[in-house]
């Protein structure tokens, strides 16, 4: 064995290989860059997502104030009677407040004075308190029947702009209990600190609860964005699955998976996602039964043992033609019972629902191992199955199946891993009883996601497994196979690499229309809570006063569009840079 | 292989579809925590309605249960459920009261009226405009042109459903917002209304309302308004004086959806005629066309664009399916009682038969267009060989 200093021309090369590798993909940047450029359109659309991101990270930061609930904090409350309802964009109003001033009160404490104050607000450490607000001007005066009085009634203290003093004659005024007055104050917390130094206005205007909507609407990009990039990552993940399966496979896994995909494709999108989204209205948390978290690494290992098994104790791979009808059939096995398990394993279905037997733990994993040893049955009590293997020397193979040696072992590393991770996920969720706990807070945000992503990924699944079928009669995975590359090293490895131009083109495209599905869910009412900060709500919630405040439905619809806008014309800018016609 | 042949196989395909779309709405409206039972008793549901054999009361709630079936398993719910839809049973609304078919019959050609006139508005301004843009490719119109049609795909619907209202159907008072075409029609209000619509809906024997329309009339509004009777016609108010007038009314009230739907729609069509018509001007026939000195005009129109509407024709499936899906939200916003309406109150009423059975239908139209579309391909391009 060399020592470790004499590895020096090693080092070299590999660091050799490391800057080619480095200076390869810089090159492939640039050129990508060179293409993407060409386009004007698409240079706009990165620089709408870029903005859009921009925003929603330095949402706090740019926001004139906090947005009164949005889906992240929803315990946060704060002051909204602050400032007059629906006001106009860039009104004056922005800076006006509406107090009561009781003269009764006044009368019996003997003060003239009166402190300007704000409506209460709810502090941090969830007390009220009031900010003391600095007055300018005096704009109107009310009394409490809503009969205009004389503004020269009450004038400003010339020494501390707060304090208001009333005039004798409104003191005296018996037949007044309670006056309404509006003033316009120096607004500090609403000054924009990037806008000039005088214009301390609300450049949306307000809503009808006397919200900013400017901070409303920036805020709103988070939930949209985060919704977006969510919901299309793990459509993704799990089209990508689904769909290389079926198209590598082939057979009758490609027509059973395309038959689901055409269920999901002929009922619209919408409806289905309303439906799922009442139909999780309950849940307060995902959870995953016990026996699902076992099924789960079991199959894992059944679809990666499989292979295993067959070479060492049938001692070679088994062709097709000595299969059994049920050993040959076994996909179809596994997705039936799978489907079953799916069934069951839904929240709300439980079992006596589904079969009228009863719901005791002891039945649940009964029922799971049975399945199991009904698997492991078609897998292995086969009759043609055992008939042509042969068992010669099986002790020898076994045990050097489990040598650590053995070019198998990474399978054996794979068991430990998932087990390990199995019982990390559960140790550390919060599971409780045979449930673990997947998403603890699956709140409304996570309701219209896994609503998205339910409708979204037959989609994906169809794309790649086009994507699939045609990378799969190359030369290069023919090559792959011939050396006895195992599927699923053919599949990740080599297939999937060569197939990710649409999937990247799809992801960004869909990332815009699940910003728009949602949205629209919002809008209907089956998505965030009334009330939030989410561009779907604000527009769903100017309907009654648009014809007369367009500016309430103005900004978010036009905040929706652009995002959208943005990803598309990204995800069409990629797509030209992805093209091969393009490559030159 | 026969076309009837092609027919019948894709016919007996779409079986297993159907069956799965049965199966998954009803699982996902099963799995709905509501009570359909409490629903329907409301707050009678203590009442004791009779007595067991054994004598212990039973009360209204309970009685429900057992007649909805739903002490049954799951299972046993959908076997009931495939049979009572065999039947041609699709069950009894809870929130409109009446037989769900009734309902869907109502609602289903109101969205397949809006959808059509949509796509009758989509197809041309996105395969004119995809035309032009695909001939001037990299000039200023194709620049334009893609930017709106990427436009219109990202615009949410229901917010340029609203714009539309604001801009051509709505006056403010005294703000002066809105209905900018008012003072060229003089009418009131602006062009075009958004609500009083005459509605088949509201022929519910039950309301009390008089029925607009002929009884057993198609439901399809505009088909109906050429073809009411004078009788009818009598019992409407005076400003319907004629089936002309009425007529108008009609497709005055259809025009902002259709326009809404339509616009929305043609953004991705300009996109697919654009490529399409693009591959197409490369082959050699178009340039074997312009070397015997046809007129461009006469080249892209005659011999290029023929070939290339083929692959146009297979996303009029897709289209239809978009447009029932965006009917959806148009629907909510200018209140017509089509199937997407319907399905949004089914939902939030919860209302599993009226899911169940809009679910089914639209599911239905989706499959049995694109069959048609399907059939359509395999006879326009030869290339297409039937398996």
């Amino acid at each position: 064995m060399r020592g470790w200093d004499e590895g020096e021309e090693d080092r070299k090369e590999s660091r050799r290989r490391l800057n080619e590798a480095l200076s390869q993909s810089r090159k492939d940047i640039s050129r990508s860059w060179r293409i993407y450029r060409r386009s004007l359109l698409a240079v706009v659309g990165l620089l709408m997502v870029f903005s859009v991101v921009t925003i929603s990270i330095l949402a706090d930061k740019i926001a004139v104030e906090h947005p009164y609930r949005n889906l992240q904090d929803t315990e946060n409350l704060w002051s909204i009677d602050y400032e007059p309802r629906r006001a106009h964009p860039f009104s004056e109003e922005c800076d006006w407040h509406e107090q009561s001033i009781s003269l009764t009160t006044q009368r019996r404490y003997g003060e003239m004075t009166v402190v300007a104050e704000s409506d209460d607000k709810v502090g941090d450490d969830n007390r009220y308190y009031r900010d003391t607000l600095s007055v300018i001007e005096l704009i109107h005066l009310e009394d409490n029947k809503g009969y205009e009085l004389d503004t020269s009634l009450i004038s400003i203290d010339p020494s501390n702009s707060s304090i208001l003093v009333l005039s004798q004659e409104l003191y005296d005024n018996m037949s007044l209990t309670t006056i309404w007055l509006t003033y316009e104050f120096d607004n500090e917390d609403m000054h924009i600190w990037w806008m000039p130094e005088g214009y301390q206005r609300c450049i949306f205007g307000t809503n009808d609860q006397g919200q900013d909507m400017f901070s409303k609407v920036l805020y709103g990009s988070r939930v949209s964005l985060k919704i977006g990039i969510t919901v299309a990552m793990l459509t993704v993940t799990i089209g990508t699955i689904v769909g290389s399966v079926s198209g590598y496979f082939g057979g009758r896994v490609d027509e059973v998976i395309m038959r689901i995909c055409d269920v999901f494709f002929a009922i619209p999108g919408l409806i289905l996602a309303m439906a799922f989204v009442t139909a999780m209205s309950a849940m307060t948390s995902l959870t995953m039964p016990m026996w699902l978290g076992i099924l789960i690494p079991i199959l894992v290992l059944y679809a990666a043992f499989r292979s295993y098994l067959t070479s060492t104790v049938a001692g070679g791979q088994l062709s097709d033609r000595v299969m059994g009808s049920l050993m040959r059939n076994r996909n179809i096995f596994l997705g039936l019972f799978l489907f079953i398990f799916f069934i069951g394993g839904l929240p709300g279905a439980s079992w006596p629902d589904l079969f009228g037997i009863s719901d005791s733990r002891g039945w649940r994993i009964g029922a799971a191992t049975g399945i199991i040893l009904l698997l492991g049955a078609i897998g292995l009590a086969d009759m043609r199955f055992i008939e042509n293997t042969s068992f010669d020397g099986v002790e020898e193979r076994v045990r050097k199946s489990l040598d650590w040696t053995n070019p198998w072992r990474y399978l054996t590393l794979r068991t430990v891993a998932v087990f390990a991770a199995a019982v990390v996920l559960y140790r550390f969720s919060g599971s409780t009883g045979d449930e673990i706990v997947v998403i603890k807070d699956f709140d409304r945000l996570w309701k219209i996601q896994a609503a998205l992503i339910f409708t979204g990924w037959p989609g994906y699944a169809r794309l790649i497994r086009g994507q699939v079928l045609y990378v799969k009669e190359m030369t290069f995975v023919e090559a792959a196979r011939s050396v006895g590359a195992p599927s699923g090293r053919i599949m990740f490895r080599h297939i999937l690499p060569n197939a990710w131009a649409p999937l990247l083109v799809a992801f960004t495209l869909d990332i815009g229309g699940t910003i728009l599905s949602a949205s629209g869910l919002s809008f209907i009412g089956l998505g965030a809570a009334p009330g939030t900060a989410e561009w779907g709500i604000l527009v769903s919630e100017s309907r009654r006063y648009f014809v007369f405040d367009p500016h309430l439905m103005l900004f978010p619809g036009l905040a929706i569009a652009a995002t959208t806008l943005g990803f598309n014309l990204l995800g069409d800018g990629i797509r030209d840079v992805v093209d091969p016609k393009n490559r030159r | 292989m026969k076309l009837h042949e092609f027919v019948v196989r894709r016919l007996l395909l779409l079986i297993p579809v159907m069956i799965g779309v049965t199966i998954l709405t009803f699982t996902i409206s099963h799995l709905i925590p509501a009570d359909a039972a409490a629903a329907q008793c409301g707050d009678k549901c203590g009442i004791v309605v009779g007595y067991t054999e054994d004598g212990d009361p039973i009360s209204a709630y309970e009685a429900n249960r057992e007649r909805l079936g739903m002490n049954e398993p799951l299972i046993v719910q959908f076997w009931y459920y495939v049979n009572h839809l065999g039947e041609g049973d699709w069950g009894e609304s809870s929130t409109y009261h009446r037989p769900v078919a009734d309902v869907v019959k109502d609602a289903a050609p109101i969205t397949l009226e809006m959808s059509f006139f949509a796509l009758l508005i989509a197809y041309p301004l996105g395969i004119t405009l995809g035309i032009i843009s695909a001939v001037r490719q990299d000039r200023m119109f194709d620049h334009i042109s893609r930017f709106f049609a990427i436009a219109f795909v990202s615009l949410p619907i229901f917010w340029f459903a609203m714009v539309l209202q604001l801009l051509f159907a709505t006056q403010a008072p005294d703000s002066g917002v809105g209905g900018i075409c008012d003072p060229i029609f003089g009418t009131d209000g602006g062009c075009f209304p958004i609500y009083g619509r005459h509605d088949p809906s509201l022929t519910y024997p039950e309301d009390g309302f008089a029925s607009f329309y002929p009884a057993g009339g198609t439901g399809f509004h505009l088909i109906d308004s050429w073809f009411v009777t004078d009788g009818k016609l009598a019992t409407l108010p005076t400003e319907f004086g004629s089936k002309w007038l009425l007529f108008k009314d009609t497709l005055m009230h259809l025009a902002l959806p259709c326009a809404c739907l339509g616009i929305a729609s043609s953004g991705s069509l300009l996109r697919y005629m654009r490529a399409s018509l693009l591959e197409v001007l490369h082959e050699d026939y178009v340039r074997t066309a312009r070397a015997k000195g046809l007129s461009e005009f006469r080249v892209v129109i005659v011999h290029a664009c023929r070939n290339a509407l083929v692959p146009i024709v297979t996303i009029l499936g897709f289209s239809i399916g978009g447009a029932i899906g965006g009917a959806v939200l148009t629907e909510t916003i200018f209140a017509f009682n089509g199937m997407g309406r319907v399905a949004v109150k089914s939902i939030q009423y919860l209302d599993f038969p009226v899911i169940m059975g809009v679910t089914l239908i639209t599911a239905a139209i989706f499959l049995l267009s694109n069959l048609i579309v399907d059939i359509m391909y395999a006879i326009i391009d030869p290339r297409v060989r039937l398996e």
